[in-house]
């Protein structure tokens, strides 16, 4: 079985009047066991060239609905490194599109999924570099 | 400005050779990186089941949870920790946004997201399932509206 680790540090010496130092570590499973997940779609590294949602061409899935079984793990980055040149991840299952999440510059993301939505990500900027990976087990 | 630092890392040997992936980025305001986000709340609850809760509220309203997390600003860069703490690895907690499900945490999950916080409507919900669930959370956030008593 695979053992696949999830560890997230949170830190600050000046945030609070004392130091900040939250870590914490979960096991990736299959849904209710302590089996560990067996598959992933591996690291992958994209540029969006979308600038509007709905526009196809140029935006990137980052997931397919009900690729994986319950409960898909997505981790993912926005690589660019200039202020406000945003990544914006969006249902593209459910009407209306409703965007899920928005990434600015250097920003990232872990979210255990429910697994049934199609994500898309399209950008404010032509191209906006992503890098994206999803770990779960396949069905 | 406060610095945060947020790092994740995933390790794992299911792949043909070891797979180790980090990613840490400084917790920025919207729009600039040179001004830290410098504001926090931070809540350790248990959650029931059988009702939707309002854990984080985007609007000026109090949250049903009766937390004073409310008013986050519209469109900032507010950033969410939030970590499922049950032991049963039965129990879960469904996590919506504007009642649009983006996750589900089992027993010792955990998420970190960036909030977006567009509109009024755009509350972090939460349900728990299995049994009371105890949680976890966190908000960086750069400012709200106070809520006048």
């Amino acid at each position: 079985m695979a053992t696949t680790t999830a560890t997230l540090a949170l830190s600050s010496v000046d945030l609070l009047s004392d130091e900040l130092a939250l870590s914490t570590t979960c096991t990736l499973t299959k849904t209710t066991t302590a089996t560990g997940v067996e598959d992933t779609t591996g690291l992958n590294r994209k540029k969006i060239t979308s600038t509007a949602k709905g526009t196809a061409s140029g935006q990137v899935t980052l997931y397919t609905a009900d690729d994986f079984a319950a409960i898909p793990y997505l981790y993912i980055k926005n690589l660019a490194t200039t202020a406000g040149h945003r990544i914006y991840v969006y249902d593209d299952t459910t009407t209306g599109d409703p965007i899920q999440f928005q990434l600015d510059a250097g920003d990232w993301g872990f979210i255990p999924m429910h697994g049934d939505k199609t994500y898309s990500a399209y950008a404010s900027n032509n191209p906006t570099s992503i890098e994206f990976m999803v770990i779960g087990q396949d069905q | 400005m406060a610095t945060t630092t947020a790092a994740v890392t995933l390790t794992s040997d299911l792949l043909s050779d070891n797979m180790s992936v980090s990613a840490s980025t400084t917790c920025m305001k919207a729009g600039t990186t040179a001004d830290g986000l410098d504001m926090m709340e931070y809540g350790y609850i248990d959650i029931v089941t059988g009702d939707q809760f309002d854990l984080l509220g985007s609007d000026d309203s109090t949250g049903s949870l009766g937390n004073p997390v409310s008013g986050v600003m519209a469109n900032k860069a507010n950033k969410v920790y939030i970590k499922n703490h049950s032991t049963d690895e039965t129990y879960y907690v469904s996590i919506m946004l504007d009642a649009q499900a983006i996750g589900k945490l089992y027993g010792g999950d955990w998420m970190f997201i960036p909030w977006s916080a567009t509109d009024d409507d755009k509350d972090i919900e939460i349900t728990a399932s299995g049994g009371t669930n105890k949680i976890c959370y966190a908000l960086f956030h750069q400012g709200k509206t106070l809520v006048a008593s």
